[in-house]
């Protein structure tokens, strides 16, 4: 049995790292709010950007010929954006991810397609280059909080492998955020954009209107071909939201645990150290007694 | 100027509204020019560039904006100027400015280079968005 002095030097030891564990679980809480409040900003901006797309692209006489609209008869690469967090201590939050990812790889290979990576996330990064994979592109830095700037770079580098015929496919591969207890990875078609997103249904019709009296300056084909870029790096975004928010909730999570089993340590080391304790006076009387025996005997 | 009606105005990126509220006029850099709009315009789609958007809250206050490229919207009579930032005339941060002019141009660079195709022309109204920021704060 281990000594008295060891079991308080690993009691300390489970208290300080509880410490730190609650703090970390406190600091992710006080963000995760931050971060919910940053995915509820960007629904305007995305739903109004959406009905505009709708809109324009009902004017414009033809469409199909954009670049990001138009899907290949035949796939040969594809394009993986991996996204996740800078650090880990977030329970399954990366390797979920990068399993993911990894399972949609061997797919793509079974197909006899090549599979390029692009890693957002300095967990990501250094995964992939530790198996060695070449990446396509990597971002880092932001994955706490993420600024549209950062989805337009991600958003760019994707629209330039599409656009140059490098890949005939991009998908997005991230932790969504549904509830602070509940996050799921998510895998959504980037590129080529769906054109399904343009065709509205009938209710937004109605909404919107005769379309036919907007004025349009400059004609809609030409403004269509700078939203769908925009349309692109939105999606995108909403996407480092959610796994920011993710990254939080599950980071939450995982500390909570932890500090519960430290506790659980901590209780079952105070009772061996009861014991080991009484124990011991056992003994010590045992020996006096006897002692005393040995004298009166 | 004469009194005009009020009709609601937001001006939206996608980090959040940075004006939301009944305003007399609104002016917004149009890719042709300015465009001005005041209550009961006729529904339009338009580009804008970077620059300067003005809202007219009546009584002669004005607030202005900083803008980037984006979109803007006149639908039953109401205003939504679609934008990649924002930043009250007030509020400019030089240091954050400065930041986005080096990312911009590190990025037209290797446009230039032939390194990447990104759209150039964002890119440019993104260095404007910049320069104009710098400009009102006195920074540059």
């Amino acid at each position: 049995m281990a000594s008295l002095q060891d079991l308080r030097r690993r009691i300390a030891s489970v208290r300080n790292t509880r410490k730190i564990t609650k703090a970390l679980e406190l600091v992710a809480g006080a963000r995760l709010r931050r971060a919910q409040n940053r995915i509820e900003e960007m629904r305007p901006y995305a739903d109004r950007m959406q009905e505009l797309m709708v809109g324009t692209a009902r004017a414009a006489s033809s469409f199909r010929n954009l670049a990001l609209l138009q899907q290949r008869d035949e796939v040969k690469r594809v394009a993986l954006v991996v996204v996740t967090g800078d650090r880990g201590l977030a329970g399954p939050f990366n390797g979920q991810v990068l399993r993911r990812g990894f399972e949609l790889e061997r797919e793509a290979r079974k197909e006899g397609q090549e599979v390029v990576w692009l890693a957002v996330g300095r967990k990501g990064a250094s995964t992939l280059r530790f198996r060695r994979y070449e990446l396509e592109g990597q971002w880092a830095g932001f994955a706490d909080k993420p600024g549209y700037h950062d989805a337009q770079a991600v958003g760019h580098k994707a629209a330039e492998l599409y656009e140059s015929g490098e890949v005939d496919r991009v998908v997005l591969v991230y932790n969504r955020f549904e509830s602070a207890l509940v996050q799921r990875v998510t895998t959504t078609e980037l590129l080529p954009i769906r054109q399904d997103v343009l065709a509205s249904d009938e209710s937004a019709e109605e909404k919107a209107g005769p379309s036919a009296d907007f004025i349009y300056e400059p004609e809609p084909e030409e403004i269509l071909q700078r939203l769908l870029p925009v349309y692109l790096e939105t999606e995108i975004y909403r996407a480092l939201l959610e796994s920011a928010a993710a990254f939080l909730a599950s980071q939450m999570t995982a500390m909570r645990n932890a500090s519960k089993n430290a506790g659980e340590l901590i209780d079952s080391l105070t009772l061996s150290l009861n014991r080991a304790r009484q124990a011991e006076i056992t003994q010590e009387i045992l020996e006096v007694v006897a002692g005393a025996d040995a004298l009166t005997g | 100027m004469a009194d005009h009606p009020l009709f609601p105005v937001s001006v939206v990126t996608p980090e959040g509204a940075a004006f939301e509220g009944d305003a007399e006029m609104l002016i917004v850099p149009g890719q042709a020019g300015e465009i001005g709009v005041l209550a009961r315009h006729a529904p339009l789609v338009a580009m804008l560039k970077a620059g300067s958007t003005r809202v007219h809250l009546g009584d002669g206050e004005v607030r202005e904006f900083a803008t980037g490229p984006g979109f803007f919207q006149v639908l039953e009579s109401r205003a939504i100027a679609l934008v990649d930032d924002a930043v009250a005339a007030g509020e400019i941060d030089a240091a954050r400015a400065r930041k986005q002019l080096e990312d911009a141009q590190a990025e037209l660079e290797k446009v230039e280079a032939g390194e990447s195709t990104a759209d150039r022309w964002q890119l440019e109204q993104r260095i404007r968005h910049a320069e104009n920021q710098l400009e009102v704060s006195g920074a540059s």
